[in-house]
């Protein structure tokens, strides 16, 4: 009889215990982000229908180039909610991301690993968005040219480019205009267009006007990127 | 009996040939990957020491002559560098091979840095901006009463381009960028430091 009475006490201490291990709450999974680069204002990520703004360190615009910023969204998820970090209405294809609440003069993305998955999945939900600045055209027109061997120059960093004379059917230069692109140039860059190798065959001297200065300068700034072409494009290069 | 030792004696023979030709650079493995920061002809790369290979333009990628098997030890040293490098340095260039051994190899050159220096004359003004393509800097009138002083613009890779201009006019003042000889405010880096003329007047 002893027995039988210590038995379901066992049992009931058995269920207590059981009951305190999975019954003291559901496990919750915050979503945690990381934002790499972030320099200017503007980016808002999106998942399961909360809204996070991610703003820039403290000392900005701009940060420092590749200041990190860390942010947790407002509601965790339980077990086995899946999820998908975008910025906040961009279009969804296929796991990428196009366009939505990007900061000003910048693209993030989430570059290293996949902003999407299920709760759960991995031990803590730590979203990677990696954010670069943009760069936009700096292209013009060459009037004049019948050398060969005309090389432009951006400075030390952004490249050369060589620019052909038009022909005609014969092949015979024409020195009708012929256009050209530079490498493009990041926001906030300054840019200054030169003549590094002068056309020979005939002998030809360039000279290069247009973009912000006039002389072939300037700065690839908020009127460059608002233009409605975006970026700079009436570089001149006149060749005598 | 004696001929069919004898064959087999060959067939083994042969075999082994084979097999040791296959380990001497036939293998189904080519030793490649990727170059970075080369700008000139001059790379010259070795495998266990030997099997010299050079790396021409484009200048973005290697590879060896000779393939090699799987479980071949390689060892990949730098025999040459570019006239323009400083160094050049090899990763992940010692391993056995296997296919993920072999995807993880590359070549980094260091290209050595020349100093730019514009000496500006006659500046009495403030307001004025010379730039390298994306390289800024912003120049007032210093102590002399000539207006002469030099500005350190940031280091060029030898053999890159550069090309100072003034980027905005001080008040006032008119500044062109000399350009005559080997004066120019555009150019190639050499194997020496440049240096640019800017002349101010009112």
């Amino acid at each position: 009889m002893k027995f039988s009475l210590a038995r379901p006490a066992l049992a009931l201490a058995i269920t207590l215990t059981l009951a305190s291990c999975g019954g003291g709450g559901k496990a919750t999974f915050p979503i945690n982000v990381t934002v790499s680069g972030l320099q200017y204002p503007g980016l808002v990520l999106s998942t399961n229908g909360q809204d996070l703004t991610i703003n820039p360190p403290a000392t900005n615009p701009p940060a420092t180039a590749g200041a990190v910023v860390t942010a947790v969204f407002p509601n965790p998820l339980e077990y086995g909610q899946t999820y998908e970090v975008t910025p906040k209405d961009a279009t969804v294809a296929n796991h990428t991301y196009l366009g939505g609440s990007q900061p000003k003069h910048q693209s993030c993305a989430p570059t290293l690993f996949p902003a999407y998955g299920t709760a759960g999945q991995l031990a803590k939900i730590d979203i990677r968005y990696a954010c670069a600045i943009l760069s936009y055209p700096l292209t013009g027109t060459v009037n004049g040219l019948k050398g060969t061997g005309l090389v432009l120059a951006n400075g030390s960093t952004a490249g050369t480019i060589g620019v052909n004379p038009a022909l005609d059917t014969n092949n015979t230069p024409t020195g009708a205009a012929v256009t050209f692109a530079m490498n493009p140039v990041p926001y906030n860059t300054t840019y200054g267009v030169t003549v590094l190798t002068q056309p020979t065959k005939p002998d030809q001297t360039c000279t290069v006007t247009g973009g912000a200065n006039g002389t072939g300068g300037g700065t690839m700034d908020d009127a460059a990127e608002n233009n409605k072409d975006q970026g700079v494009n009436n570089l001149v290069v006149t060749c005598q | 009996m004696k001929s069919s030792i004898l064959r087999a004696g060959v067939v083994a023979l042969a075999c082994a040939l084979g097999l040791s030709a296959c380990g001497g650079g036939s293998g189904d493995l080519y030793l490649a990957g990727a170059v970075v920061n080369v700008t000139a002809d001059g790379l010259v790369l070795q495998n266990n020491g030997g099997d010299d290979t050079a790396v021409v333009a484009p200048y973005t990628s290697f590879q060896f002559g000779n393939r090699v098997s799987t479980d071949d030890q390689f060892n990949i040293t730098v025999r040459k560098i570019p006239d323009n490098a400083d160094s050049c340095v090899v990763n992940n260039g010692k391993a056995r091979a296997n296919y993920y051994t072999i995807g993880q190899i590359s070549v980094t050159c260091t290209i050595k840095q020349h100093a730019l220096t514009v000496n500006i004359v006659g500046l009495t003004t403030s307001g004025l901006v010379i730039i390298n393509g994306a390289d800024r800097h912003d120049v007032s009138a210093g102590t002399d009463p000539a207006g002469t002083q030099t500005v350190p613009m940031a280091s060029v890779s030898e053999g890159a381009a550069y090309g100072v201009t003034v980027l905005q006019q001080p008040t006032g003042q008119t500044c062109t960028v000399k350009d005559s000889g080997n004066d120019k405010g555009t150019g190639i880096m050499g194997k020496t430091d440049t240096t640019v003329t800017i002349s101010c007047a009112s």
